[in-house]
């Protein structure tokens, strides 16, 4: 089950012991310099999940992330080096599935890869025969995909699971502490902005009206819900 | 200023009104002295013709007091302007012409009696019978002394009516003269009205206050020099800003080139430090140390850059309603778990932002963990009256009195041989970010020894209550779902229960 990992990484020094701590934990890292070759390889080599620098020649990582997710739905973590609010809520809405921040520690980094990982696993193993409704949308989960009146809506792997971990239970509340935990599989204290952006996101697809929702609710105070 | 005002007012119309008295006076005495001059010429005139005329016509032979009463005389006199006759015929029984001035021979003064018994004219003002009135006296010869009385009322009339129309026209002309002064005091004083203003904006901190100029007079010169020196001290200011801009630009951009480096480092030290046990003896020990040295390097950068971010304004809290104990509580069990937590019966709704929250906490019980040796740490929420207070109590050796203030300034260590793998900067942070929240961070020594760091924010004064659970299609809840927004919490009032 040797993951392939794809690295985007500009700094050769970054690059070279980022791809020996992975490699160390069991995957089989390829590295590209910059955008341009990152965006290459990928076509290439079809990894299982892209690891990306945001700052990077050439292309840069939101750019490589907008181009990778018109073509799949491959785990994405970003690697942002800025603490900005703004940098992460860009790389989401670049379509990417989390983020790690700079400086990092190898057995931070290697978790939140194969939680991504795991996540992607599980999905596919999921129950064949199951499909879900919220209002109108039927959700398939076997063949990850959602639908309105026959029309497909293509969600990211992130949104597709957020979207059936509130749809499975209807009127339960979720907080986003448990959202972080159960889509991201973050076992520790994340960053709920990731939740807010990536609700925000499933609205946009999902919802009639993104600024009146009716499927996915806002419980005050406490986080989301889908409706009953 | 008002004092100058009121100054320029009365000393205006002071002026007015001295000039106003003197003209009055000078009118009055030259009205009063011209009039009792006509009269005074009309009256001589008739008397010279009386005696020197009339007398000797009517009565050739001498007079007597017979002869006088049947002549008609005095009602010759009196159709000849009113003039009432009295004819002392020296027998103490002056004859009058009309009874009112019986007895009035007696008030009249010697200086007219005597001269006018010199058989010359003389004149006196005086009260005849209660009327003002002028009295000349003269004789013809050895003959009686008449003495013709002129009413004098209507000068003492015209006079009181030109005294009345005087007062009006001074007091008109006081009035003018006081609203006159307070327009010119207001157009004299409004360029230092204007320059005062233009201090006080100055002073609150508008640099680009200035006076408006024009004109070649003294406040021209005035203003010319208080825009002058505005300009200066602008330029000096935003010379300082410009200085410290750079500087911390300086401190943004050298933590954020140090950043690559360090993720490089970082990466390395970890993986270095799973492998420890590998090494020799001797190469071990080192790298033990290279690995918490980098964990320091990295703290420092990060805390650095962290307040580079609030040094160029970039942070801002997204601040929701938010029930403080819980948020105490996640916060506390997360990064030091054996605090004993003291929490509030009811909960307690602070506007806030969690995250922020985390950081002071986060930085709060880092630094009561480091300094508080081993004894316990109690973490306490509760309400002082519109405020929640937060305190992190540890027992430790606690800090000098005099240096409690200082435990919040940058790289200020109180305890100088500190801990390894703090930055000096935890505490400096977590006051930024309490200030973000429109709170405050202080620092007390416990009774009994330790330190008690103290949040205190405003309660929540918005909370209409428990809402029930979903908003069903809340579009004011500033919760759209287009995701460019989504970063925004949604702000909410007080969960339903704790």
């Amino acid at each position: 089950m040797d993951a392939r990992i794809l690295l985007v990484e500009d700094d050769p020094s970054i690059r070279e012991i980022t791809a020996i701590g992975l490699r160390a934990a069991g995957f089989v890292v390829e590295t590209a310099p910059d955008g341009a070759a990152g965006l290459e390889r990928w076509r290439r080599d079809r990894p299982d999940l892209v690891l990306l620098d945001v700052m990077l020649p050439r292309l840069d990582g939101l750019e490589v992330c907008r181009e990778i997710r018109r073509e799949s739905t491959v785990p994405i973590v970003m690697l942002t080096a800025r603490g900005d609010t703004i940098d992460v809520v860009v790389g989401l809405e670049a379509g990417a599935d989390d983020y790690v921040r700079k400086p990092f520690e190898m057995p931070e980094l290697v978790a939140r890869i194969r939680a991504a990982l795991r996540r992607k696993r599980d999905t596919a193993e999921a129950d064949a025969s199951a499909s879900l409704q919220l209002g109108s949308l039927t959700i398939d989960t076997a063949g990850r995909t959602v639908s309105r009146d026959g029309d497909e809506i293509a969600l990211t792997r992130t949104e597709f699971d957020l979207l059936v971990e509130l749809a499975q239970r209807p009127g339960q509340v979720f907080t986003r502490d448990q959202l972080l935990d159960h889509v991201w599989g973050y076992d520790y204290l994340g960053d709920s902005r990731l939740v807010d952006v990536a609700i925000g996101r499933v609205r946009a697809k999902v919802e009639r009206d993104p600024a009146s929702p009716e499927l996915i609710l806002t419980v005050r105070g406490s986080g989301y819900k889908a409706a009953r | 200023m008002r004092g100058i005002r009121t100054r320029l007012a009365l000393a205006l119309v002071a002026l007015v009104a001295v000039t106003v008295l003197a003209i009055g006076v000078g009118t009055y005495l030259f009205v009063d002295a011209r009039l009792r001059d006509g009269l005074l010429g009309e009256a001589n005139r008739q008397a010279q013709f009386n005696l020197s005329v009339l007398v000797p016509e009517r009565l050739p032979g001498g007079v007597t007091r017979e002869d006088y009463a049947n002549s008609g005389l005095r009602e010759a006199f009196r159709l000849r302007g009113g003039v009432e006759t009295i004819v002392d015929f020296a027998d103490g029984d002056p004859d009058v012409s009309t009874a009112p001035l019986t007895g009035a021979l007696a008030g009249f003064p010697t200086s007219l009696t005597s001269l006018a018994a010199t058989g010359r004219l003389g004149f006196a003002w005086v009260d005849v019978a209660g009327q003002p009135s002028l009295v000349v006296g003269g004789r013809q010869g050895t003959g009686p002394i008449f003495y013709f009385v002129f009413p004098a009322g209507s000068i003492d009339q015209a006079i009181a009516q030109l005294r009345l129309g005087l007062l009006a026209a001074g007091l008109v002309a006081v009035a003018l003269a006081l609203a006159t002064a307070g327009i010119f005091a207001r157009g004299i004083l409004r360029p230092v009205d204007s320059g005062s203003a233009a201090a006080a904006r100055i002073a609150a901190g508008d640099l680009s206050a200035r006076v408006p100029a024009g004109g070649a007079d003294e406040f021209a010169r005035f203003a010319a020099e208080f825009n002058r020196m505005a300009d200066s001290l602008a330029a000096t200011v935003a010379r300082l800003k410009d200085s410290e801009q750079q500087n911390q630009q300086f401190v943004a951009d050298v933590a954020h080139e140090l950043r690559t480096p360090l993720t490089a480092l970082v990466a390395e030290a970890s993986i270095i430090e799973a492998g420890l046990d590998g090494l020799p003896p001797a190469a071990r020990r080192a790298a033990e140390l290279l690995v918490a040295d980098v964990r320091r390097l990295r703290s420092l950068v990060e805390d650095l850059m962290e307040l580079s971010r609030f040094d160029a304004n970039a942070e801002q809290a997204m601040l929701e309603p938010t029930d403080l104990g819980e948020a105490i509580r996640s916060i506390v069990r997360a990064r030091l778990p054996a605090a004993e937590l003291h929490l509030p019966q009811t909960p307690i709704v602070v506007d806030a932002d969690v995250r922020r929250l985390d950081r002071i906490l986060g930085n709060v019980l880092d630094n009561a963990r480091q300094h508080g040796g081993d004894g316990s740490v109690d973490v306490e929420v509760r309400g002082s009256g519109s405020d929640a207070l937060v305190s992190v109590a540890d027992r430790g050796p606690g800090v000098a009195p005099d240096a409690l203030g200082q435990l919040f300034e940058r790289f200020y260590k109180a305890d100088p041989s500190r801990h390894a793998g703090s930055s000096g900067l935890g505490l400096a942070i977590a006051a930024e970010h309490a200030a973000l929240l429109g709170g405050t961070l202080e620092a007390t020594n416990r009774t009994g020894g330790g330190l008690a760091v103290t949040l205190r924010i405003p309660i929540a004064t918005s909370v209409t209550g428990p809402l029930p659970g979903g908003d069903g299609g809340d579009t004011g809840s500033g919760d759209a779902g287009s995701g460019s927004d989504a970063a925004t919490a949604p702000t909410e009032p007080a969960r339903p229960s704790a």
